[in-house]
């Protein structure tokens, strides 16, 4: 094995190792998930000679000055505020999500009018209008970190494969007997996952536009959908009460988490894939352990249903939103909960970390989004403009530009 | 109501719950309609852009009202909403005497929708109230309601302002609802 570079990560903070190994060029990754500007350099440094053989003691220098990299940007002041940059007004029916890229340089829109629309960030100008399905555009997606190709999943029961180059169709995938509402690339960008109402989730081929399997299991709708790191395991989040974790390759379900009692909203895993968190119409979150399927801890505390948790990008924090109009914020570690996010004067339909970790955005039926201090609970700003309720919303990579979608069928950036 | 809640709905009904789809032209008084079940302020209401969706309790059943935008652009994505619909209600402004032909189009294409084959039809002849409201008799003349034969259809005079025929309306609905499917 020959160590050829050294790539750096930045959220979540790690050290990706390009090598050689039987002539083939491999990669693997050094996570630093709890990497602070005061962690002591010479011991994590020790750390990481000791696990990493790849790492010799010449290249020691080299692998500080990343570390120093990693830190100076992890202890840069954030106070960035926001303010309205554009109103986008081109779609003619409500909007459904909303996405960017990896850079951020564009992100796309779905929308009840059929349509997906293509925007350039900097401009807000629309580069493509994505047009073919017969219905709603749901679920959509870029391939990220690429950021070539755009899924679009539609209640016309079809999922599409674009280029986001130039707004061509590269497949139709047809199988699905029910509308799609959720959809991922898994992490290679070689497979697109699909769950739809017909209650089974799908995986198809991204090269040859073909099915690959079917995972079926569930007894009702499946609504939420995710890979997790490495793209080896999915798990789908159902309406009859249950998350399924698959192995994506085998096609076998691993396990069942049953536990809730009630429909699920969101399920997700943590950036090292260990854990998964889950949220409920039964008005509690969950957090799991994937290697056995066992629930290890239950988040109670909201006094209505929960509509969407996440973890942050290192996974030490959780943040759900509820019908309650109020969003929490928990410790995955410890299970406490750190704060609470108060001042919505409706439900909270979407949230969701800055990559940094270091801040939060909601999105509400009372026509705002918020950002919060995920620590003390402050409320840092109110996004006001839309006329409606705001269905998504999402930062870019770097945390310093937003998107709004609404059903008041306008697209709002905030920089 | 957020995404979450449109996917609930969009779920076949359970058994106590009927979907019912609220389409006309626009201006016809379809958002006016809905705030007036749900026992809300009716005299503000703007021009629907996308949808309006609403619960409304009427005896042991739960009915969601899906109010549709009616403009002539959004007119095409009508055919987004009519999965598992229970029962279609079509709203006529009964004083745009103009536009009947216009709306009576509209209504000959929706009846022609595989989707909603078989699906009862309520008719409401809105603005009953006005001086210039067509009665109820020549507006189903007019949109030609007798040659149905494979569908169970109603006509109803209302005024969605004062509230009046619309208790009618939804009456019939509930009773049409309530037979075995």
């Amino acid at each position: 094995m020959l160590l050829k570079r050294f790539l750096l990560r930045y959220y979540p903070p790690g050290i990706i190792l390009e090598y050689e190994q039987a002539k083939q060029i491999k990669t693997k990754s050094i996570d630093l998930l709890e990497l602070s500007p005061e962690t002591d350099i010479d011991s994590l440094l020790d750390d990481i000679s000791r696990r990493e053989p790849l790492i010799t003691p010449n290249r020691m220098g080299q692998v500080r000055q990343l570390i120093i990299k990693l830190q100076t940007k992890l202890s840069k002041k954030d106070d960035h505020k926001f303010y309205l940059f554009k109103v986008l007004r081109a779609h003619i029916l409500p909007l459904t999500n909303v996405a960017f890229n990896k850079s951020g340089s564009s992100f796309i829109t779905g929308s009840y009018d059929r349509t997906c629309k293509v925007w350039d960030t900097a401009s807000g100008e629309e580069l493509h209008t994505l047009e073919g399905h017969r219905n709603v555009v749901y679920a959509i997606a870029f391939n990220n970190p690429y950021g070539d190709k755009i899924a679009t999943g539609s209640f016309d029961k079809t999922c599409k494969l674009w280029s986001s180059e130039d707004g061509k169709c590269h497949h139709t995938y047809r199988g699905h007997t029910a509308e799609i509402v959720c959809l991922a690339f898994n992490p290679q960008s070689t497979l697109i996952a699909t769950g739809s109402m017909d209650h089974t989730a799908k995986i198809w081929d991204v090269e040859k536009g073909t099915e690959v399997r079917t995972l079926s299991g569930h007894t009702a709708e499946i609504i939420s959908l995710s890979f997790n790191t490495t793209g080896s395991h999915i798990i789908t989040g159902s309406f009859d009460h249950t998350v399924a974790l698959w192995d994506v390759h085998a096609g076998r379900q691993v396990h069942t988490l049953i536990g809730h009692r009630g429909e699920i909203s969101s399920a997700q895993f943590n950036f090292d894939s260990s854990l998964v968190v889950t949220a409920s119409m039964d008005k509690t979150c969950k957090l799991w352990d994937v290697r056995n399927g066992q629930c290890v801890g239950t988040f109670s505390g909201h006094e209505d249903e929960i509509l969407d948790v996440v973890f942050d990008s290192t996974g030490q924090h959780i943040a759900s939103a509820s019908a309650d109009s109020t969003a929490r914020v928990y410790n995955a570690v410890t299970q406490a909960c750190v704060t609470k996010l108060e001042g919505h004067e409706g439900e909270i339909s979407k949230v969701t970390f800055n990559s940094q970790g270091t801040q939060i955005l909601t999105a509400s039926a009372d026509k705002t989004a918020r950002l919060w201090d995920p620590v003390t609970g402050q409320n840092l700003q109110v996004l006001e403009g839309h006329t409606d309720e705001i269905f998504s919303c999402s930062y870019n990579y770097e945390g310093n530009i937003i998107i709004t979608g609404s059903k008041d069928n306008t697209c709002r950036i905030w920089r | 109501m957020g995404l979450l809640e449109l996917l609930r709905k969009l779920k076949a009904s359970p058994s106590h719950e009927i979907r019912v789809l609220l389409l006309g032209l626009d201006n016809a008084g379809k958002t006016t309609i809905l705030k007036s079940l749900a026992g809300e302020e009716v005299s503000k209401v703007t021009p629907t852009q996308g949808f309006n969706i609403k619960s409304v309790k009427q005896e042991k059943w739960n009915l969601n009202v899906w109010d549709i935008g009616g403009q002539r652009n959004i007119r095409p994505y009508w055919r987004n909403y009519f999965e598992n619909t229970d029962v279609l209600i079509y709203v006529i402004d009964s004083a745009d005497r103009k536009r009947l032909d216009e709306t009576g189009l509209e209504l000959t294409e929706l009846l022609e929708e595989e989707k909603l084959q078989g699906v009862p039809l309520l008719i409401f002849a809105n603005k009953q109230d006005l001086l210039s409201a067509a009665p109820p008799g020549e507006i189903a003349d007019s949109l030609g309601l007798n040659d149905i034969r494979t569908r169970t259809w109603q006509i109803q005079a209302c005024s969605a302002m004062s509230g009046e025929g619309l208790e009618h309306g939804m009456n019939w609905v509930l009773k049409t609802c309530s037979k075995p499917k």
